[in-house]
């Protein structure tokens, strides 16, 4: 699972907190990964710090330039892939805690 | 941003004054001098802003530094804490006459939960836990078929408001109505919750106490008017004749 969150962006922080208790639940069988974009690094640590997201693969994307070339625009986005690679769902906007848990249960499933 | 959950807001929200308009027009909550459109809105935005507060502070995160968050309902809201406020609101809202305005708004509020849990159509949102059912559908590209569950509690809440429109055809005692619907409502909610995907288990205690609260309160109200249909008249001097 791939989210792409900035420090500056407040959906991200509203979203934040679920991802966190996502990857507490299904960190050992899903990989999951942070893109933060267009950021500063200072505002990235204190970001990563304060919604305890230390258990995410974290990147620094400062030019923003890969969220668009998975096919997605703006922040947040929330990406699933398959294990092989394929993309199994993109979800624009802040992700819902329903939405979350199913995704990554097909993931683990599928 | 994603608007869609906007949407089903607005379907519920139709919904909602679709049946109180239709209700209306046949009369209903007659004993009741409160505005019900009026009382529905306010309960409800106050328990999304308390369950939403709710939810913030359960994931440590402080409202009042992040004052932004709190519109983004999307990232959760607590259903417990702002369906006892809306409640809570509710009969502050309508003291003195709460029993006339539960029965008023009840078929209405349920069939309002059921068109927003039906709008998961639009949302392609319906899906929870895996199933073998035959009637279970999968995602676009997967092999996994799964619980409609959101359907399901569309289905539940429109059955117990078309019960209670037809109830209300011939009035039970005051409030029975508005009791039944929040036994109804918990229970339909107690019955999906755990066919619905979600991030670790959580005690669907609040469901539990809805049914508890509804049906007991149902039982105090049956027992109360059989009290009192048991009893003869009052007479011009306060007393009464024995029972039969």
């Amino acid at each position: 699972m791939v989210n792409v969150w900035a420090s500056w962006c407040i959906p991200c922080r509203s979203e934040a907190p679920l991802l966190r208790s996502a990857n507490e639940q299904f960190g050992e069988e899903v990989r999951f990964i942070g893109i933060d974009t267009k950021d500063q690094m200072s505002g990235a640590r204190e970001f990563i710090a304060e919604f305890d997201l230390g258990g995410f693969e974290h990147f620094f994307d400062s030019s923003g330039d890969v969220p668009g070339s998975l096919g997605g625009r703006g922040v947040p986005l929330t990406f699933f892939f398959r294990a092989g690679g394929e993309l199994s769902y993109l979800h624009n906007g802040v992700i819902d805690e329903r939405t979350l848990a199913l995704h990554l249960d097909e993931l683990v499933r599928g | 941003m994603e608007f869609s959950l906007l949407g089903a807001a607005a379907i519920g929200v139709g919904v909602l004054y679709a049946v109180l308009w239709w209700e209306a027009k046949r009369g209903n909550a007659a004993a009741c001098t409160k505005d019900l459109w009026d009382l529905a809105l306010g309960s409800a935005a106050a328990g999304l802003v308390v369950g939403r507060l709710a939810t913030m502070i359960g994931n440590g995160v402080n409202p009042a530094a992040h004052l932004g968050d709190i519109i983004i309902v999307r990232a959760g809201v607590d259903t417990g804490w702002a369906s006892l406020t809306a409640l809570a609101v509710l009969s502050f809202m309508g003291r003195g006459e709460i029993r006339a305005v539960a029965d008023g708004l009840a078929a209405a509020v349920l069939a309002g939960l059921a068109g927003w849990h039906g709008s998961c159509l639009f949302r392609d949102a319906c899906l929870g836990t895996p199933s073998d059912l035959p009637w279970a559908t999968s995602l676009d590209g997967s092999t996994v078929t799964r619980h409609p569950t959101e359907i399901y509690a569309a289905l539940g809440f429109l059955a117990i408001a078309a019960l209670l429109l037809a109830w209300k055809l011939r009035p039970p005692t005051l409030g029975l109505v508005g009791a039944t619907a929040l036994a109804a409502a918990g229970a339909i909610r107690l019955v999906t919750e755990p066919l619905r995907p979600a991030l670790g288990g959580r005690p669907n205690l609040w469901y539990a106490a809805a049914i508890i609260a509804g049906a007991g309160s149902a039982m105090v109200l049956t027992a109360r008017a059989r009290r009192t249909r048991g009893k003869a008249p009052l007479r011009e001097n306060g007393t009464r004749d024995r029972a039969p």
